[in-house]
């Protein structure tokens, strides 16, 4: 356990070396603590989305009146809500559950992570943590990479969800089609939890580190439906993570577009670590 | 002797909105228990989260264990155990869980003594925290700051919310933790507490650590009150005469005082008399404090 450092002339016998393995202990207690979490998340929008598979059995044979109906809409509010074919069973998740989940999902990384260092610093529990010899950037990339691992667990209870039902129900959706659905959920959620994670290093205060995610969620996802109804707000469209979301049920997963989120979720992080390590801790 | 702590000119300013500390200069050697007193604001837990690395210093430099508290703050903090003054614990968690988790934060890997410390303290491991009492949560601070055997411990109000038994079983474990040779500053308001097992006290006040005494000297600067009663009344006059004698009330066969200044003078005096019945009290160490402010500002005595 303890390791006699040598400290010189003035130095004491009474000196242990910071332990090894402290974020692998952080990660894997944080990642325990979610795991209801992960069940309660995982079960609510599996059930959820396994309910839309269900309905598109009820919908299916009469597909082809319901786009003639969907034709009477105006185009723009189709494109909003990326309907296309209510007839192919991966569009139809799509606009029913894929294309609006990023709006609910995020909220358990953004509670999670604002809960971590803001939530923690109100909470009063964070000096006996940190009365450990855990270095701050490791309580920062801790927590958001057990929240990830635990986005993953949520999509993987979906991703279930949704294959067994459209196993049951004789709906033609691969294990891959929903596999790249739910995978796709990941960046885009954590990008929103890290930047709680910012917002908590920087502001210390979890309402702040809540509520300016949540907007800017909310207000990215209005930037990118409205700029897919009007051409002329399309340039908007850039400026919202929803733009390179896309719909990977359908066209896959676009990789270049996963792996640009993912660097911004990354980037958030390495910035909240910064900031956490110069700034006082608050109680 | 080699120190456990070490500060120079220590500052830590909040700005406008509260007082931190000031060119606080402090050593505690090594193996002492070091008791910290100030009223409540004077900038005891801003000291130790400052020393801790939890709040970053706006002057002045410090160490524990030779280590700087700016660089080293977690090499610091695997030699420490801290229990905060006012802390709170996630309230799922069992005290079992959290010590197992701390453990592994640690490198531990024999609970043990955790167990031999909440058997003594009859802490209770295994219910969650949210159905603890402060008291049992006050246990389980104690032993997850003292189940590492840390060469130093850092107890803000430690028995804070501990019924007297266990203060008294803590306070053997305090002994025993002394006798292994280990550092404890500790920071309380019960001067009996403190009397008992601080070898040398530092006294805070508005940020500023105005002195540092043995802690005999401490007590020998303090006062008593004294009540004082007769089989009959008595002339309060000739108590109020004598020196050291302040805020006399003389009622019938009854007279109390505070007495900062020897006792034999006011024994004889009272011997004049049929005693009764007399009670000395100690002060609260919040009015040690008070009086000993007063003379240091030459406003007292």
């Amino acid at each position: 356990m303890s390791t006699v450092l040598d400290r010189g002339e003035g130095g004491t016998q009474a000196e242990r070396r910071a332990p090894r393995g402290t974020l692998f202990a952080l990660v894997s207690h944080t990642s325990r603590s979610q795991l209801r979490s992960v069940l309660i998340w995982g079960a609510a929008l599996g059930l959820y989305s396994a309910a839309m598979v269900a309905s598109f059995t009820a919908i299916e044979g009469s597909a082809k009146e319901l786009n003639q109906l969907m034709q009477a809409y105006p185009k723009g509010m189709l494109e909003a809500f990326g309907v296309t074919n209510l007839g192919d069973p991966a569009n139809y998740l799509h606009s029913q559950f894929f294309g609006l989940a990023p709006l609910a999902l995020s909220f358990f990384t953004i509670l999670a992570l604002a809960n971590a260092l803001a939530g923690a610093e109100e909470r009063g529990t964070i000096d006996v943590l940190l009365g450990n010899p855990l270095p701050r950037w490791q309580l920062v990339a801790g927590n958001f990479i057990a929240t990830a691992i635990s986005l993953l667990g949520i999509c993987a209870v979906v991703g279930l969800l949704i294959w067994g039902t459209a196993v049951l129900m004789d709906v033609e959706l691969s294990l891959r089609q929903i596999a790249n659905g739910v995978l796709n959920l990941w960046p885009i959620c954590i990008v929103f939890g890290a930047l709680a994670l910012l917002c908590s290093a920087l502001l210390h205060r979890r309402a702040l580190a809540i509520s300016i995610p949540a907007f800017l969620l909310f207000g990215m996802y209005l930037i990118d439906a409205v700029g897919r109804a009007s051409k002329d707000l399309e340039d908007w469209r850039p400026a919202s993570a929803f733009y390179y979301y896309g719909s990977a049920i359908e066209d896959g997963i676009d990789w270049p577009n996963f792996s640009v989120i993912t660097l911004i979720a990354l980037a958030l992080v390495l910035l909240a670590t910064l900031f956490f390590r110069r700034r006082d801790i608050y109680t | 002797m080699s120190l456990a702590i070490q500060t120079e000119k220590l500052t830590k300013s909040y700005g406008r909105k509260a007082r931190g500390i000031e060119d606080v200069d402090l050593a505690v050697e090594e193996g002492e228990v070091f008791g910290f007193l100030g009223p409540n604001g004077a900038g005891k837990t801003t000291t130790v989260r400052t020393l801790l690395g939890f709040l970053k210093p706006t002057g002045g430099r410090g160490k524990v264990f030779g280590l700087d508290i700016r660089k080293e703050s977690v090499e610091i903090r695997a030699n420490v155990g801290n229990l905060p003054g006012e802390f709170a614990l996630e309230d799922k968690m069992t005290g079992e869980r959290l010590l197992e988790y701390f453990a592994r934060l640690r490198g531990v890997r024999d609970l043990g003594y955790a167990h031999e410390l909440s058997e003594r303290l009859g802490a209770e491991l295994h219910r969650p925290m949210r159905r603890l009492s402060r008291g049992n949560k006050q246990k389980i601070g104690l032993v997850q700051a003292m189940f590492h055997r840390p060469p130093l411990l850092m107890l803000d109000e430690p028995t804070g919310g501990l019924d007297p038994l266990v203060q008294e079983e803590f306070l053997d474990v305090i002994e025993e933790v002394k006798a292994e040779g280990r550092t404890v500053f500790f920071s309380s308001h019960n001067l009996a507490e403190v009397e008992r097992v601080c070898d040398r006290v530092g006294i805070i006040r508005g940020g500023r650590l105005v002195a540092v005494e043995t802690t005999e000297t401490l007590i020998d600067k303090s006062f008593r009150h004294v009540v004082l009663t007769f089989d009959q009344d008595v002339d309060p006059k000739p108590f109020e005469s004598l020196s050291g004698v302040r805020d006399l009330a003389g009622e019938g066969r009854r007279i109390s005082f505070t007495l900062y200044d020897d006792l034999d003078e006011m024994v004889k005096l009272a011997a004049g008399h049929t005693l009764v019945n007399m009670e000395y009290e100690r002060p609260s160490l919040e009015e040690v404090f008070l009086t000993y402010y007063e003379r240091e500002n030459g406003e007292g005595l």
